[in-house]
Formats: structure tokens, sequence, C-alpha cells
């Protein structure tokens, strides 16, 4: 056999070994920066506190709210069914086991949309997909949702419509009861029928 | 038999060709263009402690000239910018932020000693690019609170906003305990909340007359 082939290969031996040299890098499972840009001039991220009142009624089960804010402020008060990650825990595993789910969408969402917004970019960083930011935060939530606004008469009809999504959803969340004067509640429902003016005939 | 195998240079000439390939491509591997300068944890503690923020009320010095070591950058489109924008702003939509004259340019600017301030239409709209060029280690580039919407409400007193605190983000307006367990009261609603509209036709002042 010829010697030159045992060169080859040690040589190959010797190459492949280099390999274990090579420095450790820390950002090969992180999304690309430029990537990382292009997914944040998008405004596809931002979900409107509407869309998910709406989801929570309906029971959407892919629906996954994260809240960012600390410990104590989730304890306080959260949104039906959220799940507390604290913005400075997002690096810890067990909460990232949170993030990755198949089918789910996560959406972050802090007072404002500011703290949510800043979870999303290290999450998107971290390479997770299918994850949102609620816009307006719950600042938003309970001005839109639980507080909301009665538009002015002259506004579009689209927009009584969202007037009267929103008071439904309001009940919904505050188990708050329509309350009904008593005097209109018994008022009598008056039928008024048209007089038969002709009297009924025989024959056809 | 192999025919090289009659011919021992040729081996040789193989196994040389063959390292010299191995050698030249892990000498010209490159890397991504752009690198994390900051770890995770790093940077949630740059957001945790609001470094690079800069106060609306800080503009006013760079406005009128007394700090000229500060570029405004305006992130929104072009249009947006042709609208209305900071006065000695540069219009630097953010989907142009990372091409490689831009990055050249920043790296320059961090060698001159200058800093760069980022504005969106709000602050939300600057901190994805502002969150990614100080992971990047830019830290020499800043954000402006509020954004270009409060700098338009405030354009005239810009020294006033010292005393505002609506450009702070990351706080509750409400107590949501209480705005959520109070059961808020709904009035039942007076029927016919919305206008109806009625058209006024104009009166036909010329009877119909038959013939054409």
């Amino acid at each position: 056999m010829n010697k030159n082939y045992i060169y080859l290969t040690l040589l190959l031996i010797v190459l492949a070994g280099g390999l274990f040299l090579l420095p450790e890098k820390e950002n090969h499972q992180h999304l690309d920066p430029e990537d990382l840009m292009w997914s944040i001039v998008q405004p596809t991220r931002y979900v409107s506190t509407d869309q998910v009142a709406k989801r929570i009624i309906e029971g959407d089960p892919t629906l996954e709210l994260i809240d960012v804010r600390t410990i104590d402020e989730f304890e306080e008060f959260s949104l039906q069914g959220a799940i507390n990650i604290p913005i400075d825990s997002i690096m810890v595993p067990e909460y990232q086991d949170y993030l990755g789910i198949e089918d789910m969408s996560a959406v972050f969402y802090s007072d404002d949309d500011i703290k949510a917004d800043q979870a999303w970019v290290l999450a998107k960083r971290l390479g997770y997909d299918h994850i949102y930011v609620m816009k307006g935060g719950l600042n938003c939530w309970i001005r839109t949702i639980i507080k909301p606004e009665r538009p002015a008469s002259t506004a579009a009809e689209s927009e009584f419509e969202l007037y009267s999504f929103r008071r439904g959803a309001s009940m919904y969340f505050t188990g708050a009861e329509i309350a009904i004067p008593d005097d209109e509640s018994k008022q009598k429902v008056q039928v008024a029928r048209k007089k038969k003016t002709v009297v009924a005939e025989g024959g056809c | 038999m192999h025919v090289h195998e009659l011919n021992p240079k040729r081996t040789m000439i193989t196994l040389v060709i063959f390292a010299v390939i191995i050698v030249v491509g892990l000498l010209t591997l490159s890397g991504p263009r752009l690198k994390y300068a900051l770890s995770p944890e790093q940077t949630i503690e740059l957001v945790t402690y609001g470094e690079g923020m800069v106060y609306p009320y800080e503009l006013e010095d760079v406005l009128n000239g007394s700090i000229d070591s500060i570029l405004l950058w305006d992130i929104r489109n072009t249009f947006e910018f042709g609208r209305g924008h900071i006065p000695g702003a540069e219009n630097i939509s953010a989907v142009n932020l990372l091409t490689p004259d831009n990055i050249k340019r920043l790296e320059q600017l961090k060698k001159d000693g200058m800093a760069v301030v980022l504005y969106g239409k709000d602050q939300l709209h600057a901190n994805g690019p502002w969150m990614l060029f100080r992971q990047l280690g830019y830290d020499h580039v800043n954000i402006l609170m509020g954004g270009y919407d409060y700098y338009m409400e405030w354009q005239d007193m810009l020294g006033d906003t010292y005393y505002d605190d609506v450009y702070l983000l990351g706080m509750p307006d409400f107590d949501y305990v209480e705005e959520a367990a109070s059961a808020v009261m709904v009035a039942e609603e007076p029927s016919g909340t919305k206008a109806t509209v009625t058209v006024k036709r104009k009166k036909k002042t010329v009877v119909a007359e038959g013939g054409c």
C-alpha cells in the first residue's frame, strides 16, 4: 500500500481534530441580526386589545397570553389565562418552555407596549416564532375593553358595532350586569293591530 | 489496481491539492456580517435600567446648537419625513438602518465621538431598531422618548416637558384591580344612539310634462 494514503488519512484526521479547537460560537442559535431587523420593521407583530378580547371570549385554545410584568404586579391583576414571564426571567429555561409550543401564538403584554415589545425583540433573537405584542398593553385594555367610550353620534356604523362589542366584552370581563331602570322594564308591550276594514265575505 | 498507484507523484499532487483546498476554505470562512456584542442577559439589563434614553427636554440643547455631538436619525419612511421632521434630522428609514454603508458610517461616528439619537413616530416605533443597535455593540445609539408625535405636540416649549410625564412609558395608568373589579354597571343604552341621516330632497319645481 502506498505510504501517501497513510499521509492523506493522517492529514484529514489532523484537520478534523482542528474542529475541536474552533471557538465556541455564542450566536449560532440566535437569529441573524439582519433577519431580526427585518422582523422588527414589520408591524405584523401587533395585535389589538379587541382581537385579544375576542379570542379570550371565544375560548381560542391557541392563544397564549404572556404577562411580562413583575410577579407582584401579575398576582395583583392579570388577564384571563395569562402566564407570567417577567422580562428579566426570559432567559430562564423553565420559562422558555412556554414560548416554543407548536401551533400556539404567544401574545406579550405589559402596562403599555414598550416592555412587551422589548421582550418580543429578545424572544425573537432567541429564535422563537409565532410571538406577538398586544398594542397599548393593559392601559389600552382598560380604556377600550373595560371602559369603552361611546362614539360620537355622527360616527360611522362600524364604530358603533365596535362599541357594542366592547360593551359586551366589558360585561364579560367585569361580570357587570346591565342595569335596567325599573319603570322601563315593566313597560308593557303594546301590539297595535290593524283593524279589519272589510268583513269577511263568503265565497272566493 | 488503480492507475495512480503506479505513479507515486500523482498521489502526492492529489494530497497537496486536497490540503490546499481545505486550508484555503478554512481561512476564507466568513462569519455573519453583523454579530451580537451583548448577550441576551446584558440586553435585559440594558432595558431594565433605561440606559440610552434621551428625554424630550434634552433635545432643546441639540436644536439650539449648544450640543453638536449628537445626530438625529429619523427612522420613519421618506413620505412621513417629507411631511415634517425635527429640524436637522436625517432620514434613514428603518429598513435601511443595517445597510453596509450605514454601518460603516455608524462606526466612523463612534470613532469621532458622535452620538446618534433614533426617533420614530412614537417611542415604540424606534424601540426595536434601538435595541438591535445596542445588541450589536453600538452603544452610542440612543432613543428619543416620546418620539416624533410627542415632539410635535411640544415643539415650541420643549423645556417645559421637564415637568411632563406623559412620555414616560412602562407604567400603569390605572389601578387595574379597581377598574376591573368595581363591576362597572353598564347602563342600558338609550335607543337611537346613532344619528339618523335625513336626506333632504329638492322639490321638483316643474311638473312633469309629457313627451321629450
